[in-house]
């Protein structure tokens, strides 16, 4: 029998009983009527932001008949501006999805990990489990054996909140070492800032953009798309630099088709030509940096007939984008992109890029970067916790206080790499060796294991040993359907989080909200951090009884309520984005050690490091495979958005990108299915081929995030190939301790039947009833 | 009495489909349909290309094939130019799917011909439609060509190029396309069958 | 390469059903032509054909409105309460009513024969004559070309004659293979007609060419009807009817395939 969706909905909400539904007419359709839309129903409006990437749009969420309809975008919040991307827009669909885990859940004893046999359990009984496990690891290797892996705004729960009163510093976010970590330990070195979760790029003022793959268009950071396309619109000019044919080369005046890895070499080169050619910013320069003689001498070799070679881009072409963008100076700007763990030298890639625009003269001027300010907020009046919050978020901290307290120990990964940022990957690695000390227990708060940490069988072999898993979610990711114990949390349009306080030209602060009652007996992180707490003798870090208390209580304190917020969704304060206005104030924005923007870094020289970025080839492709690149979809968020029926609907599965000749020469044909096999001998698959244009000859791309294997997610399950199966291999980058991905390889394999598989609208009508 | 219409700048459309997921959920699209697809076309060879992001919906014709094929009056022309189908006359027939050119009907499982209203319960209010007011590249504007105030009139005048879906079909639509990238417009060089 | 973001409205939106429908809105108008035809020449021999043909109307229209996710809607009454002349399906709607009422009343024997017999053989006709009209104003579909303006009608009454044929041979004999050689010639036609078409010439015919398979057993069927009429009537029914009905339900499958999704 056909349903229409929102029968659907009301179905699915009258079997969840767990919601009383107060819709009007429309609850009982009769055949002979038309249904009626859910906008001639009686609409509210909930400010709040959305989860769907780490973006955090503020949103406006419409619910009607006690059900969130819509979510468009909070008009008065300077991320969304009234407008959201795809994922945004669907989020709704997140949080209808059947599939979400729904009660806590126990491995039935006995059974293995990996093996997906569950009982399901009461909230006590599930965090008893749990404290009662965590103290007695506590007890017999310390607390340091606890490792706490978050991603999300709920995260601050249990990467800061919680192992800094617990007392571990193995506390990781991924969107340091497998994300951002390369560029802010650049930015640090260079110019004594972070970068910060919200790229401080001065777009719409900008008159000569170079991007350095970062595909915004497919990479759909909201704001910053609206920027781009408004920097475009003014008359930009656009470069981009790109092994594929972007969707922002498809806007670009030039498309540099680079060798991939070798990056690098253009940028020297580029500097080499302002030195060279004299156009580079010369008062800029003077006034505000440090150790351009070094750099001049140290740029001879970098011709672009050198770079030619190495990069497959004419040196004519190379030359003419640095005459072009000097001429733009300073509104020039070449963006750090945000996914910078590359080849393994991504912080000198990450340093050049800013040495180029330091030359540029377009740090802290308009139409270059902005310097961004956090806004005023006061922490909740909590007792101090004996370790400092360690994560770090894409802002990049260095993540934890160097000194470490009495009778605690240092982060597992330290020394491995010079930033100390935190380096996820290499907290599995004790858990396997334990060394320098064992990890025996894992919280994972919304950090897909499985799919966006590099080496899969080492990630599994390393939860093999633990004592404890816990996983923290709101989908049966595979990774989730390992753990010990899950907790199932309530979506982001169900809870309160944290406050989130954005660095910004205009620095504000958001709000996330309830705009309805969890569904099933689901709980927010908080709710969950506050009860574990309790459990794990923490209590006098608790001091507040619930979220609002809390809320309530940092909002005060900076003359706002909670009340207040929750009327307005948003807070926005004044920022002081340019150089002239800290000139103004006598004040200095550059905290490195000189005070200045480090062309030359003695740091780096002191500790051994190139303190002038040089080039190094990337691991070479072994023939008979390709190197294996990857980047986002517009209409899908990393691994977490495959189940989401809406933007399967529009984009349901991946495909392998191989250019047609080679593809022609493999003897493939558009559309049929293949496997993906890498240099380790992992296959990965069956994927779609798509035969195009768009790609050099040495290479093959495929979208993050798809090939969900997990048996709960009945619509994401079986559509495309995860890259990051084929990511057996990583580099570590010595410098900012980030996971390198692009050094893996992989051949083509033909004769894949084509999966059958249920279409998507089918899975989406079965499961009305 | 309006003349509504739409714009999409094909330069600065990213094929995001932001509007695409804006409007399944403004208008509640079954799943297995929807009023708005976008289309990706690749012209050119390596390194010689082009992209096109198309989003595609209904055009609002003015002489729209799908009402005068309709046996019930559902299928009509509004006053303002919004060619709309009255659900509860429909007697769900399928002849104006058949008839639009564009593919920008299908049949609601609810029983009745569907398609883009150009959300014309948010233009009542005064609001924009819903795919326009997501657009995060803000490549969409909608309004009245008979308004001389409105943006329309400036967005067509800026632009290079202005094209619509099938000019040989004599339908007069009312979404515009600015700026095509392919210099051979909407169209791709040679038609091909499907294969 | 033309790729999508979702897909676009082009899945066939007519099903099997609907291609019931195209034959038994031709048996319906059919018949009750034929029955016309009697009614005005040889009334006394009319029987029960009236009765045949209101059940032929009968079942479609309640296949109709079994197949349609409007059903209990009944909005169906908008058909009547409207006039829309310039859609086909309204005249069909009326054309079916109308022939409906007339055989009704021929069956009862109600009223002059021969003056119903008239209005009938007009009712009827356009029963016959919608569903060709109804594809043909479809300027977006190369493959329902203005020939199915004639081809319909004609495949449409050897439909209708290919059954009449089992139960009065006699009389139809000559009817069928007269309407089956017209519908033959009108199928060979076809393809050219499409090919000299306007812009969309060189789409309609490739796509033609994807059932000229199809095309050629039909046309080998409506020879046989054409052939075997007068000498074994009941295998030339067999024959003409299944290559109607395959020729129809094949343009009308085929037809519908957007072009417009993925020839652009
Ligand atoms: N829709 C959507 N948007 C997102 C996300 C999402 O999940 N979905 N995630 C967000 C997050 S957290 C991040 S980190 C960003 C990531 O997005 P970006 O920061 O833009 O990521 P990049 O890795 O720079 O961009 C990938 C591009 O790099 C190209 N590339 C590959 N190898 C090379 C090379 O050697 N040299 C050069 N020049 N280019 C190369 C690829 O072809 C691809 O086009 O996206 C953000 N935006
Ligand atoms: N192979 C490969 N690996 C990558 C990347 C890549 O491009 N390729 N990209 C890297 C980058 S740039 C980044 S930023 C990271 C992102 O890394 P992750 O943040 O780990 O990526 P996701 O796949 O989004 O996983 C999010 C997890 O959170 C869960 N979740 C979603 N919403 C909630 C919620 O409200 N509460 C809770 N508790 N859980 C929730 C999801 O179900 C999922 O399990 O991945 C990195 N890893
Ligand atoms: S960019 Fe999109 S998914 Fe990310 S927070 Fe904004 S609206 Fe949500
Ligand atoms: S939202 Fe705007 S940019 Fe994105 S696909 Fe739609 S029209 Fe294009
Ligand atoms: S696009 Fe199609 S549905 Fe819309 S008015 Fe034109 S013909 Fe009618
Ligand atoms: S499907 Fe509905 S709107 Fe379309 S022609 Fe038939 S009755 Fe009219
Ligand atoms: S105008 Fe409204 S109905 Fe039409 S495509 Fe846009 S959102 Fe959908
Ligand atoms: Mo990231």
């Amino acid at each position: 029998m056909k349903l229409n969706r929102r029968r659907f909905l009301e179905l699915s909400a009258a079997s969840v009983g767990a919601i009383a539904y107060t819709g009007h007419a429309r609850a009982l359709r009769a055949p002979w009527a038309v249904p009626k839309k859910w906008h001639e129903g009686e609409v509210r409006t909930v400010y709040s932001f959305c989860e769907n990437c780490f973006w955090k749009c503020g949103i406006s969420v419409k619910v009607e008949g006690g059900k969130v309809r819509k979510i468009d975008g909070q008009k008065q919040n300077p991320k969304s501006r009234g407008r959201l991307c795809p994922r945004g827009q669907a989020g709704v669909a997140q949080l209808y999805d059947p599939d979400r885990l729904k009660r806590p859940l126990i491995r039935i004893e006995g059974s293995k990990r990996g093996e997906g046999k569950y009982r399901e359990a009461s909230w006590e009984e599930a965090l008893d489990y749990v404290a009662e496990r965590m103290l007695k690891i506590k007890e017999r290797y310390g607390p340091e054996a606890v490792a706490w892996f978050g991603h999300g705004s709920g995260d601050s729960w249990f990467v800061e909140y919680l192992p800094a009163a617990w007392g571990s510093p193995n506390a990781a976010k991924p969107a340091v070492s497998i994300c951002t970590a390369p560029r802010e330990t650049a930015s640090q070195w260079t110019f004594g800032r972070p970068i910060g979760g919200h790229e401080p790029v001065d777009w719409t003022e900008s008159r000569y953009i170079v991007l350095i793959g970062h595909h915004i268009g497919e990479d759909t950071h909201n704001t910053q798309l609206q920027d781009f396309s408004e920097a475009l619109r003014r008359g930009a000019r656009l470069v981009v630099v790109d092994p594929r044919f972007s969707t922002a080369a498809s806007k670009a005046h030039r498309w540099l088709p680079i060798k991939p890895g070798t990056d690098l070499a253009l940028l020297l080169a580029w500097i080499h030509v302002l030195i060279k050619e004299d156009l580079y910013d010369r008062e800029y320069v003077k006034k505000y940096t440090v150790g351009f003689e070094e750099l001049a001498v140290h740029s001879n070799k970098h011709t672009p007939e050198w770079a030619e070679k190495i990069t497959e881009i004419p040196a004519e072409t190379i030359r003419a984008v640095a005459r072009e963008m000097a001429a733009a100076k300073p509104r020039a700007v070449l963006p750090p992109g945000r996914h910078t763990v590359w080849y393994g030298d991504d912080t000198q890639r990450m340093r050049a890029v800013y040495i180029l625009n330091a030359l540029l003269g377009n740090y802290g001027v308009p139409g270059g970067f902005y310097l961004a300010k956090p806004p005023y907020l006061e922490k909740y009046p909590h007792p101090a916790f004996p370790l400092e919050p360690a994560a770090g978020g894409c802002s990049g901290s260095s993540g934890g206080g160097e000194e470490v307290p009495e009778g605690y120990k240092p982060r597992a990964d330290k020394g491995k790499f010079f930033a100390k940022t935190t380096a996820i990957q290499e907290l599995i690695e004790p858990m396997l060796s334990g060394e320098p000390y064992p990890i025996r227990g894992l919280v994972c708060y919304g950090t897909n294991l499985f799919h966006s940490i590099p080496n899969v069988p080492r990630t599994k072999e390393a939860l093999g040993k633990l004592d404890l898993y816990v996983a923290i979610d709101v989908l049966p990711q595979e990774h989730v359907m390992w753990a010990d114990v899950i907790l199932p949390e309530c979506t982001y349009l169900e809870r309160y989080d944290d406050l989130v306080g954005i660095a910004h030209k205009t620095p504000f602060i958001e709000l996330r909200q309830p705009a309805v009652e969890p569904l099933w007996d689901t709980k927010p992180g908080w709710w969950i951090a506050r009860e574990l707490g309790l459990r794990l003798g923490l209590e006098k870090y608790f001091p507040w009884k619930d979220i609002e208390e809390y809320l309530d209580t940092r909002l005060q304190a900076i003359g706002s309520s909670l009340e207040e917020m929750k009327q307005q969704g948003t807070l926005v304060q004044k920022g002081r984005p340019y150089l002239k206005d800290w000139e103004r104030r006598r004040r200095n924005p550059f905290k490195t050690p000189s005070g200045k923007i480090e062309l030359y870094s003695k740091t780096f020289a002191e500790h051994g490091l190139d303190p002038l970025p040089d080039y190094t080839p990337p691991m070479p492709v072994p023939s008979g495979f390709y190197r294996l690149l990857y980047g986002r979809s517009p209409v899908h968020s990393f691994a977490k958005t495959q189940n989401n029926w809406i933007l399967m609907e529009l984009d349901p599965e991946n495909e392998v990108w191989i250019h047609r000749a080679e593809g022609k020469k493999l003897g493939l044909r558009h559309g049929e299915y293949v496997w993906l096999e890498n240099d380790a001998g992992v296959r990965e698959g069956p994927v779609r081929v798509r035969l195009t244009e768009r790609i050099r000859k040495d290479c093959v791309y495929l979208v993050h995030g798809f090939g969900h294997k997990g048996r709960g997610l009945r619509i994401a399950r079986g559509r495309g190939a995860s890259d990051n199966a084929l990511q057996t291999r990583y580099v570590l980058d010595p410098i900012s301790g980030g996971a390198a991905l692009r050094n893996n390889f992989v051949k083509v394999v033909p004769g894949a039947k084509r999966p059958k598989l249920e279409r998507i609208a089918r899975l989406v009508r079965e499961r009305r009833i | 009495m309006a003349r509504y219409a739409m714009i999409i700048d094909l330069a600065a459309c990213v094929g995001c489909s932001a509007c695409a997921a804006a409007c399944v959920l403004e208008n509640e699209a079954p799943p297995g349909h929807n009023r708005l697809w976008i289309r990706q076309r690749e012209l050119g060879t390596f390194p010689d290309l082009t992209v096109e992001y198309r989003p595609e919906q209904c055009l609002h014709c003015e002489h729209p094939p799908c009402v005068p094929v309709c046996p019930t009056g559902a299928s009509h022309q509004t006053e303002d130019g919004l060619v709309l189908v009255k659900a509860e006359r429909c007697i769900a027939c399928g002849a104006c799917i058949a008839a639009c050119p564009y593919d920008a009907r299908f049949m609601n499982p609810a029983g009745y011909a569907d398609k883009c209203t150009f959300c014309e319960h948010r233009v009542a209010r005064g609001e924009d439609p819903a795919c326009v007011e997501t657009c995060p590249t803000g490549c969409r504007v909608f309004g009245d060509l008979d308004d001389p105030e409105s943006p329309l009139h400036a967005w067509l005048e800026r632009a290079e190029r202005v094209d619509v879906l099938r000019p040989e079909m004599g339908t007069r639509p009312k979404l515009f396309y600015l700026n095509t990238p392919s210099k051979t417009g909407l169209h791709a060089p040679e038609r091909e069958v499907e294969s | 390469m033309t790729a999508f973001y979702g897909t676009p409205g082009a899945d066939p939106f007519w099903h099997w059903t609907t291609l019931v429908h195209f034959v038994l809105v031709a048996l319906a108008g059919g018949t009750a032509f034929f029955t016309a035809v009697v009614a005005l020449k040889r009334p006394q021999s009319l029987g029960k054909l009236p009765w045949l043909a209101l059940a032929f109307i009968a079942l479609d229209l309640l296949m109709l409105w079994a197949e349609s996710p409007a059903r209990f809607r009944f909005s169906h009454v908008w058909l009547f309460f409207s006039f829309e002349p310039a859609a086909a399906i309204w005249w069909g709607a009326w054309g079916l009513a109308l022939s409906a009422l007339l055989l009704l009343l021929l069956g009862l024997r109600l009223g002059p024969v021969r003056t119903l017999g008239g209005f009938l053989a007009f009712t009827s006709a356009v029963v016959l004559a919608y569903p060709g009209y109804a594809l043909a104003v479809n300027a977006a579909r190369p493959l329902w070309d203005h020939l199915l303006l004639a081809l319909f009608p004609a495949t449409g009454l050897l439909l209708a004659l290919a059954v009449l044929a089992l139960l009065r041979p006699a009389e139809t004999a000559l009817w069928l293979e007269i309407t089956a050689l017209v519908s033959l010639a009108l199928t060979a036609l076809y393809p050219v007609a499409l090919a000299s078409g306007g812009a969309d010439a060189r789409v309609a015919y490739a796509q033609w060419l994807r059932g000229w398979l199809w095309f050629a057993a039909a046309s080998l069927l409506l020879f046989l009807g054409a052939f075997l009429a007068r000498r074994n009537p009941a295998i030339a029914a067999a024959c003409a009817f299944a290559g109607a009905a395959l020729l129809r339900s094949w343009i009308v499958e085929e037809g519908q395939r957007s072009l417009f999704a993925h020839g652009f």
